[in-house]
């Protein structure tokens, strides 16, 4: 039974309640059974307010689950723009979410790393972003919900003089408008 | 005896022009040539002065730079030959021979009310032949602008074009994430900070006739191209278009040049500022960008990625064909026509490193000037003999500056932090 209340804690948390509702209802769990926690649930007097608000809450959570897994740098190949074929499946699943979510605006930002001239790697960064926004308006995603800007080498993620530098900071970085 | 006549006329003709050419004692144009031994003893004045000192020692630090002299150091000159009078039938032009001294610069200033008059005169120690004598006035706290001056007229003379140290410069300074705009003296000083917008602003250029300044800054969020007013320190034109624009060559007195990529395209445009007048010079698919002109506006090179890499090729404009000029290496950037048109200036990727190049206007002859680094941003000075560019080696950019031929690099320095993108002010 023990087991049974962590479970159902457990799924509570991950629905996204704040812990300030499954504190209301603790006295009531601590009684026997399943059961009594329903009755708790009800008896805490949940307001419309607070249902919106976990769900917001809940979105918010998704959405940054997403980002973190989804919205990860897209890396690219010294002097080159061109999408590797790794990084295929998780922009077509970025696309299906764009394509869900219709309300996300994203921009893409094209970055180079240190080596190169300044005026080449504007333009490079420029063209990562447009290959990658490219690759999602051509899996169905609205192109007016995708911009894109360059920052050349201006912004290096690692201002290191690896190669391992170099590669992280050839990318393509999301960010919800 | 008409025949005669003519023949007079023709010796008397190549005199001339052996006369004016025996005039320029180096000619910097050949593959190398000697440095001049010059000597610069301290400066006389009626007071005791810091300035003495300050000034040759200014001097002295110029024509070094120059790369056309070798520099007497001061331990060299005894008493006898510092204490020695400026005027020729004082001076014992053989003692400045005996320790290898060439040219013999001395010069004389006073003080008063404010200002600083300086007299200088310029001697072969071959002959003892006076070579320049120039008086300079300025405010006494511009002294360096005279002694600027006087080492330019010093280069004039030697090698028959003016030198560069009175020359300003434009360039970005700051960290990551915030990049300003700054000009300065040449020799460091007098550094202003022309833009503050606490953002990314980047290549800066200043046009012909001094009065307009083109630079790409982040400062409304996206990437634009503004054109400013210097004058009237305000901005007249945006680009505000979707992508990446920036234009840092100039055609003519007020026509800036610049490319633009979004989508799918590259373009690259002319913009005559005083007329308001765009003009579409180039428009493809892929990378087509950093344009700069011939000085007789008829050809326009820039870099392009069609074959794969980036390479450099020219445009004929009368004709719009277009040819391309690198075949070595997988990264060729930066091109810049120099201001007689006859060579180009660039970046190449040497083995792991972005070097300083040049070729000849039709790709032959290139040459590697620069050794290791990430070198970037070559222009050539407006007289044609110094390359400045910005180099980063280890974490910091700093900005250099060599003769064509890739001879004579120092740094110079002007603010604290990175400084890189450097152009000079024509």
């Amino acid at each position: 039974m023990k087991y049974f209340i962590i479970l159902i804690t457990v799924i509570f948390i991950f629905c996204g309640c704040t812990p300030k509702v499954v504190k209301l209802e603790q006295p009531g769990a601590t009684g026997k059974e399943g059961p009594a926690f329903e009755k708790g649930e009800k008896e805490g007097g949940v307001t419309e307010e607070e249902l919106a608000r976990s769900r917001r809450e809940r979105e918010r959570l998704m959405l940054e689950e997403m980002k973190k897994s989804l919205l990860k740098d897209i890396h690219f190949d010294f002097d080159s723009y061109t999408i590797q074929a790794d990084e295929l499946p998780r922009l077509k699943e970025m696309g299906s979410w764009l394509k869900n979510d219709k309300d996300i605006r994203i921009t893409i930002e094209g970055h180079c790393d240190e080596r190169g001239s300044i005026e080449y790697n504007l333009v490079l960064g420029q063209k990562r972003a447009e290959t990658v926004k490219d690759h999602l308006v051509k899996l169905g995603v609205d192109k007016k919900r995708i911009k894109t800007i360059s920052y050349g080498k201006e912004l290096l993620l690692d201002p290191g003089h690896t190669e391992e530098a170099w590669a992280k900071n050839r990318r393509a970085h999301f960010k919800v408008d | 005896m008409r025949k005669l006549k003519w023949i007079i006329i023709l010796i008397f003709l190549t005199c001339i022009t052996t006369n004016t050419e025996a005039r320029i004692y180096l000619d910097i144009y050949g593959k190398t040539f000697k440095k001049i031994t010059i000597g610069v003893p301290s400066f006389k004045s009626e007071t005791i002065d810091r300035l003495r000192a300050d000034m040759s020692e200014l001097l002295n630090k110029d024509l070094d730079m120059s790369g056309f002299f070798i520099v007497a150091p001061g331990s060299l000159l005894d008493r006898e030959l510092s204490d020695e009078g400026i005027e020729k039938q004082e001076i014992k032009f053989g003692n400045w021979r005996s320790i290898g001294i060439e040219l013999l610069c001395k010069g004389k200033f006073q003080q008063k009310d404010g200002e600083i008059m300086l007299e200088a005169y310029l001697y072969d120690t071959i002959d003892g032949s006076l070579m320049l004598a120039k008086r300079y006035r300025a405010k006494s706290e511009e002294w360096r602008k005279i002694v600027h001056r006087l080492a330019d007229d010093i280069v004039l003379t030697v090698t028959g074009e003016k030198g560069i140290m009175s020359s300003r410069i434009v360039f970005v300074a700051g960290g990551r994430s915030q990049k300003e705009i700054y000009t300065a003296d040449l020799d460091g000083h007098n550094t202003k900070r022309l833009t503050n917008f606490r953002s990314i602003t980047v290549l800066p250029s200043v046009s012909p006739n001094g009065k307009y300044l083109a630079y790409t800054s982040y400062k409304e969020g996206k990437p634009n191209l503004f054109i400013m007013d210097l004058e009237k320190n305000r901005e007249i034109h945006i680009e505000r278009g979707e992508g990446m624009k920036f234009g840092t060559t100039w055609i003519g007195k007020a026509t800036l040049g610049f490319s633009h990529t979004s989508g799918r395209y590259s373009s690259i445009y002319t913009f005559d500022i005083e007329k308001s007048d765009k003009r579409l010079i180039l428009s493809k698919e892929g990378i087509y960008t950093s344009p700069s002109f011939s000085p007789d506006g008829t050809k326009m090179v820039f870099v392009s990625d069609i074959y794969g890499t980036p390479q450099i090729f020219m445009q004929d404009l009368p004709s719009g064909n277009i040819k391309r000029l690198t075949y070595y290496g997988n990264y060729n950037t930066s091109p810049c026509f120099s201001p007689k048109g006859d060579l180009i200036a660039f970046v190449s990727s040497i083995e792991g490193s972005f070097e300083i190049c040049v070729m000849n206007a039709d790709g032959s002859n290139q040459r590697v000037l620069t050794n290791g680094g990430i070198n970037d941003s070559p222009q050539f000075s407006p007289c044609g003999r110094y390359i400045i560019y910005s180099s980063k080696r280890g974490g910091r950019y700093n900005i250099y500056i060599m003769l064509y031929n890739g001879e004579g690099k120092r740094m110079l320095k002007f603010v604290e932090g990175d400084e890189e993108q450097p152009k000079f002010i024509p």
